[in-house]
């Protein structure tokens, strides 16, 4: 009986090629499609899932209550992580973590920049990185020590084993000891590094990490393993009263734990409180794979109920010759299987394909892992899961045809159907525009921000870390690069000008209320600053050498004035910490951080010497390759240990949105996929709508009806099922699109506009595919199709 | 074989009422070949669609080999035919998609026969048939004489106890129409039931019975043999 349904089955396949074409290419598309995603979303459950203790790792963060909101963030005080596992008997380990170093290190002649991170002693005790030499114990003890991966160790060494109690010049300031060696950062770490230095020379560094009142750094804890998380989470809520007493009614600091595995994709905060983050794209790609594999699967329900009529006289006659409903449906389910296992097929060879591309627009290592079992059930899960959906309906629908009924040739496929098929067809545009409108809203997002104006110049900015002898040598390097002619201006400033993040509580102005808290972000820079970044002044002026009291000057932005209330700022008083000044001028606002985030208030300050931070160089336009040039000579002259490094501003720029423009282009395919199959099905009904009219058509002609005509007729039908579709879509993408770009504080309206694109567009692709075959078929000679009759 | 007692067909669509069966009783012995006549729309096939368990009567009794099935469930009804009755038709109805020898084995797939059984049986019925040479072509390879007569084979492939013709020579011309009838009259004489629907005088001469028929009703019974 099964090689009899085979056999049919794949007679019928080959008898209708375009059908079984249209229905393979939809389904292998759309399956590549969800394995694709499928891929995807694995990956991103496993980053962050490797330690073999991760249950018991949780992440501290921090909620600050102030200004009549509340504020979560993982930053925390530098010294909390000993104090937990000190007082708390809940803890069995804990260490602090500061991330994204990039520093230069030196053995023998080879000098080299590395990634790393600042680690707690702990450190190795918690997380899994293995360790290959040395003892994850005693990896970061005493602040002469480093922990480095087995790359860093066969650059300067050759192996691990080699490297092991060797010496290591570190910023060209120090000699450190390579205490261990760890296996390379898997590739499903969320952050990556090739050294981890200790924690001691953390706060050597870092003097300020002595205070409880600055948070900057990233706590971890690992829970005993019969503690009990809740109450240990209700006991740190208050825990850092005890260490910062300038907690005020109006600023209030709370504890909370969040477990560790979980913190890659739950890694937003909303009102104090973890909301989305990764998880929602994860979220939205998985809807969106179901989408395009029911858009899909409704073709081939579509089709095959369509073409019913030529079935049915099979159907009639094995129901005479004995078949139970129940055989038949269970021979239609295996068309299904059968046409979805081939579409798999093709599926996987399409993933092998489109991978290394998927590869780069997402910014994974995707492979398809053919080597384990789960994913060979995955497949053969997905081919069923699909035959089910795509097969259940047409089998339900063929096998209730009565027999009498079809083998007298008069099937009357009843309205409930033709409204079905209708109602299917709906659903798939309405997807697909749902997408469209998605699309063109995430790309119009992703444009604004690569176009807005900042409020500074990011193109023709370069930027490079001050290091090493280039902080002695600044003034010689400014002069140097000022001649070079290639270059405008020079200056510095303390942190990295796209994304500036300190701030403090601790500022004072002619009547602030001190019950309140305002956090001002703030950063220290050099002369010319406004001039390099090219800004623009509201009021004042910028720092100058005539002025000696700029020293203690301050500049601010016009959201730290607002903030103030300071009517005629300049020469008005300002204490922060120690800095006693008056205000100096006042910047218009600009966005120095994340378009996520609005414009927060902006402190300034002169500082002569620095110690670390950027150098900020603005090259003249269509001379950044002369400037770079210079850079390079200059920098090597005045700082010869450290390699040159430099990173242009508008490409840090863009890293910041990473995410929205794999986002953006992730979907874009999606949707034009989803419109693709959606039209290869209505290509099929188009097809099948003008054959089955092909009689009414040669009298409408005879008639006198005009090709126009009867292409009118043919595609009137199919565009009112678009157009209703987009009104079911428009609503829905609406609230979906609002909620996405509820995340950004600066972003488009999704306007009219954005619909009216997306509904024309979806009835643009649809009338061409449909009238492609009312064409074919007001073109036929209608003697032929009457003749046949 | 057959007993038939006030059997009752009744078509309904929103506006007419159709009376297709009104009150009919009749009976067919094993072994006899009876042939149903009478105009379009008289109920000639609803009769025989109730007869071959495709339908089911409104009202009224239906005894096969002494069991009452006129209310038999989709089940019990498509066991009992596929045990025991064979159909031709008109049209022949022979599914394009299969070789002549799948059409005619299609029978006892669905009765559970093993392969190599249904291997010896549907060749043996080709060869009676003697159409054995088509076994591998497709229906529209086939002339309609041929095609009809892999109809009687599949029809009979069963060894069905009945079998039920409508207008089996109504697509043939006359030399192929005899061929066909010639087949029946053969398994008639080898002890098949049939029971035929025709418009054609001609062929009814072939049967020992004609039952003709007049708005759901029969109106005479001619005995021949």
């Amino acid at each position: 009986m099964i090689q009899n349904y085979f056999k049919i089955a794949w007679r019928n396949l080959w008898k209708n090629k375009t059908f079984s074409l249209i229905n393979m290419m939809g389904l292998a598309l759309g399956m590549s499609c969800s394995l694709l995603i499928m891929l995807w979303v694995q990956d991103e459950f496993k980053i962050d899932a490797f330690h073999a203790q991760g249950k018991q790792l949780y992440k501290v963060y921090e909620r600050q209550y102030h200004d009549g909101k509340v504020e979560a963030r993982n930053n925390t005080p530098a010294l909390m992580a000993d104090e937990m596992k000190k007082t708390l008997p809940e803890v069995q380990n804990a260490c602090s973590v500061d991330y994204n170093y990039r520093q230069t290190f030196e053995v023998g002649e080879k000098t080299v920049k590395m990634e790393g991170i600042y680690a707690g002693v702990d450190f190795f005790n918690m997380f899994t990185y293995p360790i290959l030499q040395g003892d994850a114990g005693e990896a970061l003890k005493g602040p002469n020590s480093i922990a480095i991966s087995r790359n860093m160790a066969l650059i300067f060494f050759g192996s691990p084993e080699k490297a092991i109690g060797k010496t290591v010049r570190y910023e060209n300031k120090t000699d450190l000891s390579v205490s261990a060696v760890f296996e390379d950062v898997s590739k499903f770490a969320s952050k990556k590094f090739d050294y981890a230095l200790n924690w001691d020379l953390y706060i050597e560094e870092n003097p300020w990490g002595k205070d409880w009142g600055n948070n900057s750094v990233s706590t971890y804890l690992q829970v005993r393993s019969d503690a009990q998380v809740a109450n240990l989470n209700a006991k740190i809520e208050n825990f850092i009263d005890a260490y910062v007493k300038e907690q005020t009614p109006g600023f209030k600091i709370k504890l909370s734990l969040q477990p560790f595995e979980e913190g890659y994709l739950h890694n937003n905060f909303k009102e104090g409180k973890i909301d989305g983050g990764r998880i929602e794209y994860v979220r939205i790609f998985s809807v969106v794979a179901i989408f395009i594999l029911l858009i899909a699967s409704i073709n081939f329900m579509n089709l095959a109920t369509a073409r019913s009529a030529k079935r049915a006289k099979e159907i009639g006659i094995r129901k005479v010759v004995g078949a139970m409903r129940a055989t038949l449906m269970g021979q239609f389910v295996g068309e299904a299987v059968l046409l979805t296992s081939l579409s798999i097929v093709v599926a996987l060879l399409l993933v092998f394909v489109i991978l290394p591309a998927f590869n780069t627009m997402t910014g994974k290592q995707l492979a398809l892992p053919v080597g384990q079992p789960r994913f060979w059930l995955a497949v053969t899960g997905l081919t069923l899961f699909t035959s089910l959906i795509a097969g259940s309906y047409p089998a339900f629908f063929l096998s209730s045809f009565n027999p009498i009924g079809v083998l007298k040739g008069s099937l009357k496929i009843d309205s409930t159907t033709v409204f079905l098929r209708k109602g299917l067809v709906v659903f798939q545009f309405a997807l697909s525009i749902i997408l469209i409108v998605g699309m063109i809203a995430i790309n119009r997002q992703v444009d604004f921000i690569q176009h807005t104006n900042l409020g500074y110049d990011r193109e023709n900015l370069i930027y490079i870390p001050l290091e090493g002898d280039l902080s002695k040598n600044y003034p010689i390097l400014k002069d140097e690069l000022l001649k070079t002619g290639a270059i405008k201006d020079v200056s510095l400033i303390s942190q990295e000008p796209i994304s500036i993040g300190n701030s403090t509580g601790s500022l004072l102005w002619t009547g602030k209320d001190p019950n309140v808290n305002i956090q001002f972000t703030y950063a220290a820079v050099n002369y010319d600053f406004v001039k390099t970044m090219n800004l623009k002044f509201i009021d004042g002026r910028d720092f100058s050498k005539d002025f000696i009291t700029d020293s203690v000057g301050f500049i601010l932005n016009e959201t730290a004035l607002q903030r103030i209330g300071y009517k005629n700022p300049i020469d008005q008083p300002l204490k922060m910490w120690q800095k006693q000044g008056k205000i100096i001028g006042v910047l218009k606002d600009f966005h120095f951080s994340s378009l996520h985030d609005p414009i927060n208030p902006l402190i300034i300050y002169l500082k002569e010497k620095f110690n670390e931070g950027n150098i900020l160089v603005r090259t003249e336009k269509g001379k950044s390759k002369e400037a770079l040039a210079s850079l390079e000579k200059v920098c090597k002259e005045l700082n010869p240990k450290f390699p040159f490094t430099y990173k242009f501003a508008d490409d840090e720029y863009n890293k910041l949105y990473k995410s929205e423009q794999t986002v953006s282009s992730l979907s874009g395919s999606f949707s034009f996929l989803a419109i693709f199959i959606s039209c290869l099905g209505l290509f099929g009904l188009a097809a099948f709508t003008a054959e089955q009219r092909i009689k009414e058509i040669g009298i409408r002609k005879v008639l006198g009806a005009s090709v126009s005509d009867v292409v009118a007729m043919l595609s009137k039908g199919f565009l009112k099922l678009v157009f209703v579709a987009a009104l079911i879509a428009f609503p829905i993408a609406w609230w979906l699109t609002s909620k996405w770009l509820q995340d950004f504080a600066y972003r488009i309206d999704v306007g009219w506009q954005v619909f009216a694109l997306a509904g024309f567009l979806a009835l643009l692709i649809a009338l061409l595919t449909v009238s492609f075959q009312a064409v074919k078929a007001a073109l036929a000679n209608p003697v032929k199709s009457l003749r046949t009759e | 074989m057959i007993k038939i007692s006030d059997l009752e067909k009744i078509y309904r669509t929103e506006e007419v009422e159709t009376i297709a069966l009104n009150k009919l009783s009749f009976e067919v012995k094993d072994g006899e070949f009876v042939a149903v006549m009478g105009p379009s729309g008289c109920g000639k096939s609803t009769l025989l669609n109730i007869v071959g368990l495709l339908d089911d009567p409104d009202s009224g009794s239906f005894m096969f080999n002494g069991i009452e099935v006129a209310h038999f469930n989709e089940r019990k009804r498509a066991d009992l035919r596929k045990h025991n009755i064979g159909f031709v038709f008109q049209s022949f109805n022979l599914i394009d998609e299969l070789t002549v020898f799948e059409n005619v084995e299609l029978p006892l797939i669905y009765t559970g026969v093993k392969s190599d059984d249904r291997k010896k049986r549907v060749e043996a019925v080709l060869d009676k048939m003697q159409i054995m040479h088509r076994r591998n072509h497709f229906p529209q390879q086939l002339s309609g004489g041929q095609q009809q007569r892999v109809a009687v084979a599949r029809a009979v492939v069963n060894n069905p106890k009945l079998i039920l013709a409508d207008e089996p020579t109504g697509n043939l011309d006359s030399s192929n129409g005899n061929e066909v009838m010639a087949l029946l009259t053969d398994l008639n004489e080898q002890g098949t039931t049939i029971i035929m629907v025709t418009h054609s005088e001609h062929d009814a001469r072939y049967s020992h019975r004609i039952i003709r028929m007049l708005d759901g009703q029969t109106v005479t019974e001619n005995i021949l043999k």
